[in-house]
């Protein structure tokens, strides 16, 4: 008798527990979004959740994440079994290999999918299927002072590699403190700086389907940025060593540099201020044509017991193109849909960002092992660009660990 | 302690337990010893200057003087102040191009030309140093003042008619009489450095590698900022930071009390 109670008594519990579960599972979602601007990253998704709560009965958790410790807490809660419905990221493809995501069939509708650009669409691609769904995307474009090249007495932003470092050197040559190139290789974002150069003499992180971070032109890409620090002597002071944010954007918006490499948010920057005449022209190339480097985010939804439909509804409010286009304008990126790409083309502003869209390339954020060497490029790149810095043997290092890293560990 | 011992996909899902192999990976990392002789750096010149300044600021403040309130109050700013805003503080201070520090030194003739305070790789430590003290000075202060009120003047006196110099009554009455403020201080100290993540990461987080990271800052790179991106390999360094402190408290308090019976 007294052992049937207790059996019942843990019955009852663990009832009890599974109505729980499938409550939370069932009437609220949680919402991971990452701090693209203070004014209207958390307006919106609160905006958007509270529309759909009206639709659905569905309660949001929405959190906004800061981008510094957004790869940190991801972390935690899926350490912790607090795996979020929905997420936004900009790395898709090493949740996709531990098999946590849905594939973009199962959440989106046809119509929905069918309106990704499909440059976007193929970046988040896993083993031939959509698991990282583009939220916005974003160009990079060089930027350069008007003002320093008419007292330089130069006509126009420079086409080629030889073209740039003249015009470097004759804005470093102005004196004052002016600075020819302002170049970032701090950890904050060295990938990036370093694909837009890469990619302009022909080079690639991939040959192949292979790893080709160390060929024989990327060492003579990063030994020509070498030789712009320490030999042309035309870069602001250790390159290796700078940040974007805080650093090369920073001296470009104070009119110290002559040209920089940025993207509609410094431009959005630089007009609020109104303090640098600045132009915004294709990247100079080694190669006849200009490439330029294009970011996409994400947005992944999580296999969870029974969210499937409630994913689906919140993906689809998401992706109408009244709610995508309003935001994505509103925080100063560009359109990863084709309906937002028409109507944003309608901005003048946005053009030179737009031209540059088709013939953009992107990071290989489809391989998980990206994950690792964008990391190790960060932290490792910036060396070879300090006095003694050995571009080929920084390169090689990346190659080895890169390949080691496709390999699993 | 359990993290430790597992393993981690790069997303941060465990797939496994692996024993002891983090420890032995640990072990086998190229950084080490650069990151446990920063550490090492790090949190012995900060308390050591920290005390040493302490104990003249205390000194003064322990005198009578018009306006000693308002110098006092003044003191503890920089410990109300976030740390994390001290540290972005200082970063503008020492920066290259707009820096305060290196227009007034090269003003002043002291540097013929200006110094990348946080990038050149022999300035960067004795300039988280500097920070490092800053913050760490009004606790230790205030410690070491509510030390030096306890003293009773009676034997200050005794000292005078015993016609001991100053110094003389400095080493002989005050600094004995100090010791437990000052083990006090000394202990809490190197815990509270040890464990300092702000100033560090902060005032470093334009170099790359790990040159100039301290075991804390280490521990956060390895699990999400660096091509390791191991969260089980990381809590191998945190547990081994815990112990290392540990260690280093005990030892401390051993060598302390050992020389207070020989004396």
């Amino acid at each position: 008798m007294r052992r049937r109670g207790l059996a019942l008594v843990v019955l009852v519990a663990l009832a009890a527990v599974a109505v729980a579960a499938c409550e939370r599972g069932g009437n609220a979602i949680k919402v991971v979004i990452a701090d693209y601007s203070k004014d209207h990253t958390r307006p919106f998704w609160q905006a958007l959740g509270e529309a759909y709560t009206k639709q659905t009965g569905v309660k949001v958790d929405l959190q906004v994440v800061d981008w510094n410790s957004i790869d940190q807490q991801v972390s935690t809660m899926l350490q912790n079994n607090q795996v979020p419905d929905v997420l936004n990221l900009n790395s898709f493809s090493s949740y996709a290999k531990d098999g946590l995501l849905y594939t973009a069939d199962e959440v989106l509708s046809p119509k929905t999918k069918d309106d990704f650009l499909e440059a976007f669409a193929r970046g988040g691609e896993y083993q031939g299927k959509l698991y990282g769904l583009p939220i916005l995307s974003s160009a990079r474009a060089f930027f350069y002072n008007r003002a320093l090249f008419a007292k330089a007495g130069l006509a126009g932003p420079p086409r080629t590699w030889d073209d740039f470092v003249q015009a470097a050197k004759k804005i470093q040559a102005l004196g004052g403190g002016t600075i020819g190139y302002a170049l970032p290789l701090g950890p904050e974002e060295a990938q990036a700086e370093w694909s837009i150069w890469m990619w302009n003499n022909g080079g690639d992180w991939k040959s192949g389907g292979r790893w080709a971070i160390d060929s024989d032109r990327n060492v003579q890409t990063l030994t020509f940025l070498a030789n712009l620090a320490n030999t042309h002597k035309v870069t602001q002071v250790n390159p290796g060593k700078t940040n974007r944010t805080d650093g090369a954007f920073q001296l470009f918006k104070d009119g110290k540099v002559g040209m920089v490499m940025g993207f509609s948010p410094l431009a959005a920057q630089l007009d609020a201020e109104g303090k640098v005449d600045y132009g915004v022209a294709e990247m100079p190339s080694n190669i006849g044509a200009a490439v330029t480097l294009g970011v996409e985010d994400y947005l992944m939804a999580f296999k969870k017991k029974g969210n499937q439909e409630s994913v689906k509804k919140f993906l689809d409010l998401y992706y109408q193109p009244e709610n995508i286009t309003r935001w994505i304008t509103a925080e100063g990126f560009l359109p990863v849909t084709k309906s937002g790409l028409r109507q944003m083309s309608a901005n003048p502003k946005l053009q030179p960002y737009l031209a540059a869209l088709p013939n953009a390339k992107l990071a290989p954020t489809t391989d998980p092992a990206w994950d690792k060497v964008k990391l190790d490029v960060q932290q490792s790149l910036g060396a070879a660009v300090q006095p003694g810095g050995d571009p080929r043997e920084v390169l090689g290092r990346i190659q080895k660990n890169a390949t080691a890293a496709e390999s699993g560990r | 302690m359990r993290a430790s011992l597992g393993r981690y996909s790069v997303t941060g899902l465990y797939q496994g337990a692996v024993g002891g192999r983090n420890y032995a990976r640990l072990a086998e990392q190229e950084a080490l010893p650069t990151v446990l002789a920063n550490t090492v750096v790090w949190v012995g010149v900060v308390v050591a200057v920290t005390l040493l300044v302490s104990l003249a600021l205390a000194q003064f403040l322990n005198l009578e003087f018009p306006g000693r309130r308002l110098v006092r109050w003044a003191l503890i700013v920089p410990w109300a102040a976030s740390l994390i805003m001290t540290a972005k503080l200082f970063v503008w201070i020492y920066d290259y191009y707009f820096g305060i520090l290196n227009r007034v030194l090269v003003a002043a003739g002291v540097l013929a030309a200006p110094v990348d305070w946080l990038g050149d790789d022999a300035t960067v430590m004795g300039a988280m140093i500097g920070v490092g003290v800053f913050v760490s000075l009004p606790f230790t202060t205030y410690v070491l003042l509510a030390g030096l009120q306890t003293i009773p003047g009676e034997v200050y006196e005794a000292a005078r008619v015993d016609g001991a110099s100053r110094w003389r009554t400095y080493a002989a009455v005050t600094l004995p009489l100090l010791r437990p403020a000052l083990l006090v201080a000394t202990v809490l100290n190197v815990i509270y450095v040890f464990n300092s993540f702000p100033i560090v990461w902060t005032l470093n987080d334009r170099n790359p590698g790990f040159a100039h990271d301290t075991l804390i800052t280490y521990m956060y790179k390895v699990a999400f900022k660096s091509a390791l991106r191991d969260v089980g390999l990381a809590a191998a360094v945190g547990v081994v930071n815990v112990a290392l402190i540990l260690l280093a408290v005990v030892v401390y308090l051993r060598a302390v009390r050992w020389r207070e019976q020989e004396a």
